[in-house]
């Protein structure tokens, strides 16, 4: 600042300098002033010059270097006469200010100077009087000292006595609390005071540990045995369940505070529970859960760090009996029952949970329980379809070549009954399931009928399967049913075939719409999960599986049949040397076992398929042959082959296939007992004709082809609607034996007759009962 | 499925017949061999060639056969020699022929018999060539035996390499030369299928089958992969085997609706089969055997089922017992039904579908 830089003058003292500086800076005649503090030294240098001087010699009246010359000078040119008047009159005025106020402040220093010079004269004659007084103190200090020494000095002696008797008092009281506290210990078991016997005990402790091999052997004896005692009250307290939880937790509190070892108890206690449970399992469960509940709860508060292991425990309770339930499964329990025993767990459940949330029992409890409804659905299907099969594989295997009449008939009414009652039965256990107002199941409900659907189309899928396997159509998976095929796949009986055949219709035309309505009905909603393949039971799709199935199996019943047949005709004609045959004598015996199959085929047939119309069975065989054998045209026909035996032949035979209307040999097969009859029928005679062609015959050869066609002829009858397919495919038979024939001259007539009257006279002499 | 009239009929064979072969060697055009099967004629047989503009088949000559002809194969690197089985009242034979010089000129010239294949006591059922080329080896079969030959065109002459007796398994039907093994052919007999090695003689892997396999007709190679087997049996319709699992087939294709006669790969496309049965009808097949696909086949979708069968070809009177492909253009086939009609087919608009 301005002093820092030296330029102001020394003599000017501070305050003086600062107004003169708030003046200078007031009326702005400086701007470097007003300008800031590091330009003070310059506006203080610039004061001095002597342009500063010019410029407000007015305004330095109050500074050091006031030059009243100049003022004078100054204030005479600038102002006029009246200011002039104005500024000597303000100016006298100020002086006379001025010299008050001298006077006055000279006033006041004089004043000032004569007070102190009073009380400067006071003070000396007031110190004059103290200093006999401090000597006087000062002695009677020491004089006390003195005193308070020999007092010390001579009680001393006695106060170490004092002390010593006190400390042995202390040690006197604490032997006699030693020696008291067996007694004392035992009037606290009487009145049970047990807390204040442990606080005892421990209290002596240390004592019995530090001399209790020594002094106190037998007081130490007495109060351990005393403890003993009560540890023993204690854990006879903590094990007695009559006890209220609070003492017993008190009890185990007090225990570990004796150190005693707690965890073994505990884990005593944890054991003994177990087992009780273990038994809750096994007997009929008659200590109600609320009891267990109680239980746990008393085992927290009594250990409360004991809880992992009651988690643990709850758990295995749990997962145990719904072991049991599972076990139950096995055995095939009804939904209701099921149902039952799952509720009673779900509650269980919840009042345990209630104690110890974190063994996360519902949770554990919907999950094991979602399992275990999935499993039921799954057995029941299970035992569904084996309850479908088994009878099936059973009615065959009983069966005999020859079966009773309507057995067979029976055995299908009720595997038809038992598809459709097995599934409406098992949709009725099933609505058993969601109709509960448990909450577990409420929860799963919606799982619960998309199982119920998807189980149902599987079930199909899976029962369709099994049809193939049993037909043997399939070769079936190693682990599924393999005692069963290994009987089976070798000779499956076509019965069974048929009548799954038929049994697919069934499912298809009656089960299965039935079922869709009672699912659509009951089990509606659903779709707890997302279907990607759309809703789980599809309809369409396995009325589709079981229409295919069905054909299948149709087809494949009349290939078994016809394969039979086959067999049968191959014998028959790759056997003898056709063309060595000695003449005919009777209806060979092969037409017997034809016509006993196509018998067996008729049986089954009617027996499983419908809408066989009464066919006229006693338009009586022998009266039918002889009117209907005889063909003019194809008597005429051959009769001109065997005179004219030119290539012309074999084109006249086109001609007259030509002229007689296409057969239609190969139609579809529908689901009745004409239509598989007769394919059957068809198909067999085919087989014949094609065997016949690839022989070569003699006329003797030949002759017995058309002796045995013709009682076909006739005997066919009987089965079949379509006569003329079959006349057609026996004269077709005819025709490639002819045809294969090098010789070819058929039977006269009469004989033919009277071979074939033989024949049937033969019959009906081996079976009187005939018609 | 009416396969329509699309194809080109040829009605010179005048009698009944079985058989007809494609003429392999011949490499200029879609030439057949078709024999007649008649008792009491003198039967003939056809070499039918396809016209130039594909719109006829023409008899490229006739020639008689002495006796009813129960097989006929071509030989596969002589498009004039061929071979046939035949039977003359009782008795069986089996000859190589040769189709003479010039045949366009004389109407109906004789056939030069090479050699006959003496010496077989049972009923002949077929004569085998090595299907892919020039191979001096010849197998006859009979129902019980199995003749290797040598044989030698330009001596004439055919010689018994060696004889492999099937005394066990009575009535041999019939089989085929494996392509990718000169040393193995497949036999069938009344229930079961043979692998028979040509150098021992001897069955090598027997597929011992239960009585349900019985009846399998016809045998074939796939000619592209090896192993790979079409039978066609009476009660399956046609299945495909790999011969080295025999366990279970790779697929099995329905057949026809009576007795599947037989079956035939296209030379090219080892995909496509042909069928002919006595239902009077040819199914044309399609049948994708991947290898992941031998497990068992499950119910799979129908659509793929249905997808197998290409076409049925039904415009037919009588049973068909011989089928061929033309090896000079794939796409088409030749089929004779019994009745002794030949009807040219192309499978092209049905490969298309697909």
């Amino acid at each position: 600042m301005a002093t820092a830089s030296g330029a102001p003058p020394p003599a000017m003292d501070e305050k003086a300098r600062r107004t003169r500086d708030l003046l200078a800076s007031f009326y702005n005649t400086d701007p470097s002033a007003a300008a800031g503090a590091g330009a003070a030294s310059p506006a203080s240098l610039a004061r001095h010059s002597p342009t500063a001087a010019v410029a407000s010699p007015l305004d330095s009246i109050n500074s050091t270097s006031f030059d009243p010359e100049t003022y004078l000078n100054v204030l005479v040119q600038q102002s006029n006469l009246e200011g002039l008047l104005q500024r000597h009159v303000k100016m006298a005025a100020e002086i006379k200010n001025l010299d008050t106020d001298l006077q006055m402040l000279v006033y006041e220093n004089y004043n000032k100077f004569i007070s102190a010079t009073d009380t400067i004269k006071r003070m000396k004659t007031n110190i004059v009087g103290m200093e006999a007084n401090m000597e006087q103190l000062l002695s009677k200090i020491t004089s006390v000292q003195s005193k308070s020494d020999t007092v010390n000095t001579s009680l001393f002696d006695k106060r170490e006595n004092i002390e010593k008797l006190h400390r042995t008092r202390n040690l006197l009281r604490k032997v006699q609390f030693i020696y008291d506290l067996p007694s004392r210990l035992n009037k606290c078991i009487k009145t049970e005071a047990y807390a204040d016997a442990v606080r005892f005990f421990t209290g002596a402790k240390p004592i019995f540990e530090a001399y209790g091999d020594t002094s106190f052997q037998d007081c130490k004896k007495a109060s351990e045995e005393a403890m003993d005692l009560v540890i023993q009250h204690l854990q006879a307290k903590l094990y007695s369940d009559s006890e209220p939880i609070e003492a017993r937790a008190e009890a185990v509190v007090l225990l570990k505070q004796l150190k005693f070892p707690v965890d073994n108890l505990k884990s005593n206690l944890l054991e003994k529970l177990e087992d009780c449970l273990l038994n809750l399992q096994n007997e009929s469960t008659q200590a109600s859960i609320s009891d267990i509940s109680k239980t746990f709860r008393a085992y927290l508060i009594i250990f409360p760090d004991s809880e992992k292991r009651l988690i643990e425990l709850a758990q295995t309770l749990f997962s145990n009996r719904y072991e049991t339930v599972r076990e139950n499964l096995k055995k095939r329990i009804s939904s209701t029952d099921l149902l039952a025993m799952l509720r009673s767990l779900w509650e269980d459940a919840t009042a345990i949970d209630e104690v110890i949330p974190e063994a996360a029992l519902p949770a554990f409890s919907l999950e094991t329980t979602r399992d275990i409804i999935r499993q039921h659905i799954a057995t029941a299907f299970l035992h569904l379809q084996s309850e479908i099969s088994d009878p099936l594989v059973r009615t065959h295997s009983t069966s005999n070549e020859k079966l009773e009449e309507l057995q067979l008939q029976n055995a299908m009414d009720t595997s038809k009954i038992r598809v459709s009652q097995g599934c409406i039965d098992l949709l009725q256990e099933f609505y058993h399931l969601i109709d509960g107002n448990t909450e577990v199941l409420l929860k799963l409900r919606d799982l619960i009928i998309d199982w119920v659907q998807e189980g149902f189309q599987e079930f199909f899928q899976k029962l369709d399967w099994h049809f193939h396997v049993l037909s043997g159509r399939s070769k079936s998976f190693p682990q599924e049913s393999s005692a069963l095929d290994s009987v089976q796949i070798d000779k499956v009986p076509t019965v069974l075939v048929l009548m799954l055949a038929q049994l697919c219709v069934y499912i298809e035309q009656t089960t299965i719409p039935k079922v869709t309505e009672e699912l659509a009905s009951s089990f509606s909603g659903g779709g707890a999960r997302s279907y990607e393949y759309g809703p789980p039971f599809v309809p369409g799709e396995i009325c589709r599986l079981y229409r295919s199935s069905g054909e299948k199996f149709l087809h494949h019943y009349i290939n078994m049949k016809t394969q039979k047949i086959s067999k049968l005709l191959n014998k028959r004609f790759t056997t003898p040397v056709w063309i060595k045959h000695k003449e005919p004598r009777e209806v060979n015996m092969f037409v017997d076992l034809l016509l006993l199959e196509f018998n067996g085929v008729v049986s089954e047939v009617k027996q499983i398929l419908p809408g066989l119309i009464r066919r006229h069975r006693h338009s009586d065989s022998t009266g039918s042959t002889t009117s209907s054998r005889s063909n003019p045209m194809r008597e005429d026909m051959l009769n001109r082959s065997n005179t004219n035996r030119t290539r012309s032949q074999f084109l006249e035979n086109h001609l007259a296939k030509l002229f007689e209307q296409k057969m239609e040999i190969f139609t579809k097969v529908e689901y009745t007992q004409e239509s598989v009859i007769s394919t059957v029928l068809k198909l067999c005679l085919k087989s014949l004709q094609e065997f016949v062609r690839l022989q070569t015959f003699n006329r003797s050869g030949f002759q017995q082809i058309q002796l045995d066609m013709e009682f076909l002829k006739s005997s066919l009858k009987e089965f079949v609607d379509d006569e003329a397919a079959i006349s057609f495919l026996l004269k077709e038979v005819n025709n490639a034996a002819h045809e294969r024939c090098l010789d070819p001259i058929p039977l006269e007539p009469p004989i033919l007759d009277k071979l074939i009257n033989a024949k049937l006279a033969k019959i009906k002499e081996q079976n009187p009962n005939m018609q | 499925m009416q396969g329509g009239s699309s194809g080109i009929v040829y009605g010179g064979l005048k009698y009944q017949a079985r058989c007809i072969a494609d003429v392999r060697a011949d490499a200029g055009s879609t030439t057949f061999l078709a024999g007649t099967l008649s008792l009491k004629e003198e039967n003939e047989v056809h070499l039918i060639r396809l016209s130039p503009g594909e719109s006829e088949l023409v008899c490229d000559g006739l020639f008689y056969h002495p006796n009813e002809i129960w097989d006929l194969k071509s030989c596969p690197f002589d498009h004039r020699v061929f071979s046939t089985v035949y039977t003359s009242g009782e008795g069986y034979g089996a000859a190589v022929w040769k189709i003479p010089e010039q045949h366009g000129q004389s109407n109906s010239p004789q056939l030069e018999q090479l050699f006959e294949l003496a010496g077989h006591m049972g009923k002949l059922r077929c004569v085998l060539w090595w299907p892919l080329g020039k191979h001096d080896k010849l197998i006859s079969i009979d129902d019980r035996n199995i003749f290797l030959w040598n044989i030698d065109s330009s001596n004439k002459s055919a010689k018994v390499i060696s004889q492999g007796s099937a005394d066990m398994l009575p009535n041999l039907r019939g089989g085929a030369w494996d392509p990718h093994n000169h040393n193995s052919i497949a036999a069938i007999s009344d229930s079961s299928l043979h692998l028979w090695d040509l150098r021992s003689m001897d069955i090598i892997l027997s597929k011992s089958t239960a009585i349900e396999h019985a009846h399998i007709r016809d045998v074939d190679y796939n000619p592209k992969k090896q192993n790979l087997i079409a039978t066609t049996e009476d009660e399956f319709g046609i299945r495909l085997w790999d011969l080295r699992m025999l366990k279970h087939p790779l697929k099995d294709l329905p057949g026809h609706s009576h007795w599947t006669w037989t079956v035939r790969h296209n030379p090219e496309y080892d995909e496509l089969l042909l069928s002919a049965g006595t239902d009077s009808t040819v199914n044309l097949w399609l049948a994708q055997v991947s290898s992941n696909d031998s497990g068992p086949d499950s119910p799979s979708s129908p659509k793929r089922q249905e997808e197998q069968l290409l076409n049925s070809y039904t415009d037919y009177e009588d049973s068909i017992y011989g089928i061929a492909w033309s090896s000079h253009d794939p796409s088409l086939f030749a089929s004779l039904s019994y009745d002794g009609r030949v009807v040219l087919e192309s499978v092209k608009p049905y490969l298309q579908r697909k």
